[in-house]
C-alpha cells in the first residue's frame, strides 16, 4: 500500500481513536448531565466519522472505487446524534434533572421549560 | 339419476320451509313434502334392480391421497330403510301440518325435521364408514333440535339434551369402534369391510371394537341400561315422537347392528351381548309400559320393548332370527308411527294424555279409535296384522337357541312373558282410553281431528291390515331382498303364511294374549305392589349426574387454570423439562465430535453482553422501562450474532422487528404501573429460579449437542435448487416465497387474523390513562419535538426508499417482502411518534385493515394464478428480459407473492402500533363513542 494512503489512513484512525477516547473520558468526568451529554453527542460523533472516513479511504483503495457506505453511516450519525441530544437535555428539563451550581445563563431555564423565547416575559410572574 | 341426488336434494329441501313459511301453513307443508317425494320417487325407481338383489353403488373422489372418498350404497336394507325413512317421513309432515298451532314457528320444525330425514338417508345409504359415523353425528344433533323445539319448556330442553349426551356419547363410542375395524381392514369403503367378516372376528382387537360398535348402537337404540333417554325424549311435539321412535333415530341403531350383522355376528360374545341386553330391555320395557299413565309414556316404554325385541332377534344365533328382525323393524315402524299419530290426536283433541283422565273417548272420536285400536292389536301381535307375523317368527325362533346352553329353555319362556306385557299394556292403551267409563276432568270436550290429520294414520293402518292378510304379495320380495344384505346373501327358508297349523309358536301366542287379558284384569294388585318401589326420576339423577361433572371439571379448571401466566409459564416449563430431560440422559456425552470453531475478542465480548444485559433485565424486571432497555440490548446483540454466522435476512429481520418490539412494549408499559412491589415471596423465587435454571441448563445442552454433530437437513436442496428453480439467489427468500410458499400464505393470513383480533380488542378498549409518571411529574406539553419531527419527515423518502429496494432485491440479496415491509412499518411508525396522530390522519388515509386484506389476497391470487397455466397452486415462474437501458433483469412471479407479503405486514405492524398508540391520544374511545 502506497505510503502517503496509509499515512492519511492512520491520521484518520488516530484523530477519530483521539476524539472518541476524550468522549468516553467526558461521559466519565462531566458533572452533571447537560455537560455529559456534550462528550458522547459532540466528540464521540465526531470521532466516529474521523474512524469512518479512515474506513473509507482504505476501502477505496483497496477496491479501486470510491465507496461511500462509511460517508452514509456518517450521515446518519450527524443527523441523529443531535436529534438525540436534543430529547434527554428536555427530558432532563422537563424532570428537572439538577445543575452544575456554575452553570451560565440559568436564569433562562424557567423561561426554556415553558418553552418560551429567552427575551419573552408576558408570562413571567 | 345419480344416488348422490337424494341427500343433496333434501339438503335443499331443508331450506324450502324456511322459504316457503310466509305462503301459509298449507302451501308451506305442500312445498316441503316436494323434495322428499322426489327422493321417495327416485328411490322407488331403482326398486326393480334393488329387489333383483344387484347393489347400487357410487362414489366421488375426496381426498382420495388420504382414501377418503364420498360413497354411497343402495342394497336391500338401505331400500327397505328408504323407503320407511322416506314414506312416513311424507305421512308426518302432511300430520305435522295439522298438529302445529299457530303459534309455532312452522318452517323451523319442518327444516329441522328435513335436516334430521337427510341425515338418516345418509346413514343407510352410506358406503363408507365415516361418512356413515358423520350422518350418525348429525342425526344425534337435529334430533336435539327436534326434541328441543318448544325450547321454552324445560322438560324439552332437558329430554334433548339427555337426548343428545347420551347418543352423542355413543356415537364417540361408535366412531372408537368404526376407526378399530377400519384399521384391521386397512379401509374405510364399507363393501371392503363387509367382505373382510372372518379377518375382524378373527382379530385380537375385535373384542374391543365390538363392545365400541355396540355401544353406539344400544344407546341410539335406547337398550338397557341406556334406554332412560328415549321416555325423556317425549317431551318433543308428537310428530317428532312418532318419527324419530317410529322408523328412524332409534332405528338407526338397529340398523346399524343388521349393517354389521355379516361383520361381526357369528361369535359367542356377540350372541351374548346382544341378545342379553336385548332380553333385559324387552322385558323391562314391557313391563314398565304398563305402569304408564302418560299415553306416550306408554309407548316410549313400548318402543324400547320393540327395540329390545328386535336386538334379540339379531342376536339370536339363527339366520331365521335375522330375518324375522328385518320383518319386524317394517311392522314395528308402521304400526309404532300410526300408534303416536293417533296419541298425538287424543292430546289434540282431548287436551291431556292422562290415561287416568281420559275414558270413554269411543264415543267422541270413534273412526279414530277404530284405527288406534287396530294399531295397538297389531302391537299385542293379534293374528291377521303384521305384528302377528313378526311376533310368530320370534317366538318360533326362540324355541331353536343354544346359547345359553342348558338354561336356553328361558329364553322361551322369557319372550313369553314380555309377549304377556305386551299385550296387557296394548290392552290398556284400548280399554282405558276408548271405554273405561267417561272422561273425567279433561281440558277439552273431545271431537274427530280435521280429515287431512286421519290420513296418515289411515294409510298406515291399512299397511298393518294388508302386510297382515298378504304378506308374501305386500312385502315378500323387500324381505327378501333386505334380509339377503343382513345375511350376506344366504337366504334360509322361510314362508310368510299367515296360518303354520297348529304349533308350538302359535301356543305362545295364545299364552301371551290369555295372559295379557288376566294381567290386564288384574291389574290394580299389580299397581299397589309397584306403588311400594319409590319412583326415581331419570331427568333428576341424570341432571345430577351430569352437573356433578361440570362441577368436577370446573373445579379441575380452576385449579389448572387460574389466570396466572406464571403458572402456566411454569407448567409449560416443566413438561418441556419432562419431555426433553429423558432422552437427553441417555446421550452419553453433550459433546459431539465436530471440531470447535475458534472464538474471537468481538464475539466473546457480544457473548459477554449478552448474558449481562439478559441478567439485567431480570434483575431489574421491576422497573419496566430501563428493563426494557436491557431487553433491546439483548436483541440487538442477537442480531448481530446473525449478521456475524451469515444470517443476513434473519439479522435484518431481528432489527426491524425489534425496533418494532420495544415501540410496542413502550406503548403497552405506558398503561402500567412504572414500577411493581416485590409480590414473590423467597420460595417462589427459590422455585423459579430453579425451574428457569435448569430449563436454561436443558436448552443449553440441546443446542451445544445439536451443533457438535454432523447435522444432516434439506438445506443442501435448498441450496442446489433454489437458483434454478426458484429463479433467486437468496434461498431463504426462495424458500418462504416458493418453496414453502404455502407455509408463508398460511402465515400472512394467521398474522392478518392476529392483527384484526387484536385490533378488535384495542378498539373499545377504555384504560385508565396516567396522568403523570411514576414520581407524579406531569407528563410535558411539549409533545412532538420540532426538530425530531423534522428529521423524521426528510427522512421518511429514504426509509421508504431503502424498503423499496430491499424488496426489489430480496429474491436475489438479502432482503425481501417480510424485511421491507417491518421498514416501511418503521418509517411509518417514527412518523406517529414524531407528529402525533393528528397531523397523520389527513395525510395516510390508508385503511389498514384494507391493506392486510388484498395483501393477502394479492398472495392467494398468485397462488392461484398457477392454475390457469395448469400447474399446482403456487408454481412460480420466472424468466430473463432484456429491457433498453436498464439492461438484463429477472422477473419472478414470486415478487408478487412478496408483494402480498409485504402488504400484509405493514397493515399488520401499523394496525397494532397506530392503534394501540392511539390510545394515549385524544383519539382513544371514550365512554361516549
Amino acid at each position: 500500500m502506497n505510503f502517503w494512503v496509509e499515512l492519511l489512513i492512520s491520521v484518520l484512525l488516530i484523530l477519530g481513536g483521539v476524539f472518541v477516547l476524550v468522549g468516553s473520558i467526558g461521559l466519565i468526568r462531566l458533572k452533571d448531565l447537560y455537560v455529559r451529554l456534550h462528550a458522547p453527542t459532540k466528540a464521540t460523533t465526531l470521532g466516529l466519522g474521523g474512524i469512518l472516513l479512515g474506513s473509507m479511504v482504505y476501502m477505496s483503495h483497496q477496491h479501486g472505487y470510491l465507496t461511500i457506505h462509511e460517508l452514509l453511516i456518517t450521515l446518519f450519525l450527524v443527523i441523529t446524534a443531535p436529534v438525540t441530544a436534543h430529547i434527554l437535555a428536555k427530558v432532563a428539563m422537563h424532570h428537572e434533572v439538577p445543575m452544575m451550581k456554575r452553570t451560565r445563563n440559568a436564569e433562562h431555564v424557567s423561561t426554556a421549560r415553558k418553552q418560551q423565547a429567552p427575551g419573552d416575559t408576558k408570562d413571567q410572574d | 339419476m345419480s344416488l348422490f341426488w337424494i341427500p343433496v336434494l333434501l339438503l335443499i329441501g331443508v331450506f324450502v320451509p324456511l322459504i316457503t313459511e310466509r305462503f301459509g301453513r298449507t302451501a308451506c307443508a305442500f312445498f316441503t313434502m316436494l323434495a322428499p317425494a322426489l327422493a321417495l320417487t327416485q328411490i322407488a325407481g331403482l326398486l326393480p334392480e334393488v329387489l333383483s338383489g344387484e347393489v347400487l353403488t357410487e362414489s366421488l373422489a375426496w381426498i382420495p391421497a388420504v382414501g377418503l372418498t364420498l360413497s354411497m350404497r343402495l342394497d336391500g336394507l338401505g331400500m327397505m330403510f328408504s323407503l320407511l325413512i322416506l314414506g312416513i317421513g311424507l305421512l308426518i309432515i302432511l300430520y305435522a301440518r295439522y298438529y302445529l298451532s299457530e303459534k309455532d314457528a312452522m318452517g323451523r320444525f319442518y327444516a329441522y325435521l328435513i335436516l334430521f330425514m337427510t341425515a338418516m338417508l345418509s346413514i343407510v345409504l352410506s358406503n363408507n364408514l365415516l361418512q356413515l359415523w358423520m350422518a350418525w353425528e348429525v342425526t344425534s344433533i337435529s334430533s336435539f333440535l327436534l326434541i328441543s323445539y318448544w325450547s321454552s319448556k324445560t322438560d324439552s330442553r332437558k329430554g334433548a339434551r339427555m337426548a343428545l349426551t347420551v347418543t352423542g356419547a355413543g356415537g364417540l363410542a361408535l366412531l372408537a369402534g368404526l376407526l378399530i375395524i377400519a384399521d384391521i381392514v386397512g379401509s374405510y369403503d364399507l363393501a371392503t369391510v363387509l367382505a373382510s367378516g372372518d379377518v375382524i372376528r378373527e382379530h385380537a382387537m375385535y373384542p374391543v371394537a365390538l363392545i365400541l360398535v355396540l355401544l353406539g348402537a344400544f344407546t341410539k337404540s335406547a337398550q338397557f341400561p341406556f334406554h332412560f333417554w328415549l321416555p325423556h325424549a317425549m317431551a318433543a311435539p308428537t310428530p317428532v315422537s312418532a318419527y324419530l321412535h317410529s322408523a328412524t333415530m332409534v332405528k338407526a341403531g338397529i340398523f346399524l347392528l343388521a349393517r354389521m350383522y355379516p361383520v361381526l355376528s357369528g361369535t359367542e360374545l356377540w350372541f351374548l351381548t346382544v341378545s342379553l341386553t336385548g332380553l333385559a330391555t324387552l322385558l323391562l320395557g314391557a313391563y314398565v309400559a304398563l305402569f304408564k299413565h302418560d299415553l306416550k309414556g306408554l309407548l316410549a316404554y313400548s318402543t324400547i320393548s320393540h327395540l329390545g325385541l328386535i336386538t334379540l332377534l339379531l342376536g339370536m344365533d339363527t339366520k331365521l332370527a335375522a330375518v324375522a328382525a328385518v320383518f319386524h323393524i317394517m311392522n314395528h315402524a308402521i304400526f309404532k308411527a300410526s300408534l303416536f299419530m293417533a296419541a298425538g290426536i287424543i292430546d289434540h283433541e282431548s287436551g291431556s294424555r292422562d290415561m287416568r283422565k281420559l275414558n270413554g273417548l269411543w264415543r267422541y272420536m270413534p273412526y279414530t279409535a277404530t284405527l288406534a285400536m287396530v294399531a295397538a292389536a297389531s302391537m299385542a301381535g293379534v293374528p291377521l296384522l303384521n305384528g302377528f307375523l313378526s311376533k310368530e317368527m320370534f317366538f318360533a325362533e326362540t324355541l331353536h337357541q343354544v346359547a345359553l346352553g342348558s338354561l336356553s329353555w328361558m329364553i322361551p319362556v322369557l319372550a313369553t312373558l314380555g309377549g304377556i306385557f305386551s299385550v296387557a299394556y296394548s290392552l290398556r292403551f284400548i280399554h282405558d282410553v276408548f271405554f273405561n267409563g267417561e272422561p273425567i276432568d279433561i281440558p277439552k270436550t273431545p271431537h274427530e281431528p280435521p280429515r287431512y290429520m286421519k290420513i296418515p294414520i289411515e294409510i298406515l293402518v291399512t299397511m298393518c291390515l294388508l302386510v297382515g292378510i298378504f304378506p308374501s304379495f305386500m312385502i315378500g320380495s323387500l324381505l327378501q331382498a333386505a334380509s339377503s344384505t343382513v345375511l350376506d346373501g344366504q337366504l334360509p327358508e322361510y314362508s310368510l303364511s299367515v296360518w303354520h297349523g297348529f304349533n308350538l309358536p302359535l301356543l305362545m301366542s295364545a299364552i301371551a294374549m290369555a295372559g295379557g287379558l288376566l294381567v290386564y284384569a288384574y291389574r290394580g294388585r299389580l299397581y299397589s305392589f309397584q306403588a311400594q318401589f319409590r319412583e326415581t326420576d331419570a331427568k333428576l339423577v341424570f341432571e345430577g349426574v351430569i352437573q356433578a361433572i361440570v362441577r368436577q371439571a370446573t373445579a379441575f379448571h380452576e385449579w389448572m387454570a387460574n389466570g396466572s401466566l406464571q403458572r402456566y409459564v411454569a407448567l409449560l416449563l416443566l413438561l418441556t423439562l419432562v419431555m426433553t430431560a429423558s432422552p437427553l440422559m441417555e446421550l452419553n456425552s453433550a459433546a459431539g465430535h465436530l471440531p470447535h470453531q475458534p472464538v474471537n475478542g468481538i464475539e466473546i465480548t457480544a457473548a459477554i453482553l449478552l448474558c449481562i444485559s439478559a441478567l439485567a433485565t431480570v434483575i431489574l424486571h421491576r422497573q419496566r422501562m430501563v428493563a426494557l432497555i436491557t431487553l433491546s440490548v439483548v436483541g440487538l446483540i442477537v442480531s448481530i450474532t446473525f449478521a456475524r454466522f451469515s444470517a443476513p435476512d434473519l439479522a435484518l429481520t431481528q432489527l426491524a422487528v425489534e425496533v418494532v418490539t420495544v415501540i410496542l412494549l413502550m406503548l403497552a408499559l405506558f398503561f402500567l404501573p412504572q414500577k411493581t412491589k416485590n409480590e414473590s415471596s423467597p420460595r417462589r423465587v427459590v422455585r423459579d429460579l430453579g425451574i428457569a435454571a435448569v430449563c436454561g441448563g436443558v436448552i443449553a445442552t440441546i443446542n451445544y449437542a445439536i451443533i457438535t454433530r454432523p447435522f444432516d437437513s434439506i438445506s443442501e436442496f435448498f441450496l442446489a435448487n433454489s437458483k434454478t428453480g426458484g429463479g433467486g439467489t437468496n434461498v431463504v427468500n426462495v424458500i418462504l416465497v416458493d418453496f414453502r410458499g404455502f407455509d408463508t400464505l398460511g402465515e400472512i393470513t394467521v398474522l392478518g387474523i392476529a392483527a384484526l383480533g387484536i385490533f378488535k380488542l384495542i378498539a373499545r378498549m377504555r384504560l385508565a390513562m396516567p396522568s403523570a409518571d411514576e414520581k407524579g411529574r406531569a407528563w410535558s406539553e411539549d409533545r412532538h419535538p420540532l426538530i425530531l419531527a423534522m428529521i423524521s419527515q426528510s427522512l421518511l423518502p429514504l426509509a421508504l426508499l431503502v424498503s423499496v429496494y430491499i424488496f426489489l432485491r430480496g429474491h436475489n440479496m438479502p432482503g425481501g417482502g417480510f424485511i421491507a415491509g417491518l421498514v416501511t412499518s418503521v418509517a411509518l411508525i417514527q412518523q406517529y411518534i414524531a407528529h402525533g396522530v393528528d397531523w397523520i390522519k389527513p395525510r395516510i388515509k390508508v385503511d389498514y385493515q384494507v391493506l392486510i386484506a388484498s395483501g393477502v389476497l394479492i398472495a392467494a391470487l398468485t397462488g392461484a394464478g398457477s392454475w390457469l397455466f395448469d400447474k399446482p397452486f403456487l408454481t412460480s415462474w420466472f424468466d430473463y428480459f432484456d429491457i433498453p437501458w436498464i439492461g438484463k433483469i429477472e422477473l419472478a412471479s414470486a415478487i408478487l407473492f412478496d408483494l402480498g407479503v409485504y402488504l400484509t405486514v405493514v397493515g399488520a405492524t401499523l394496525l397494532i402500533l397506530a392503534n394501540l398508540g392511539k390510545l394515549t391520544t385524544r383519539h382513544r374511545p371514550t365512554v361516549e363513542e
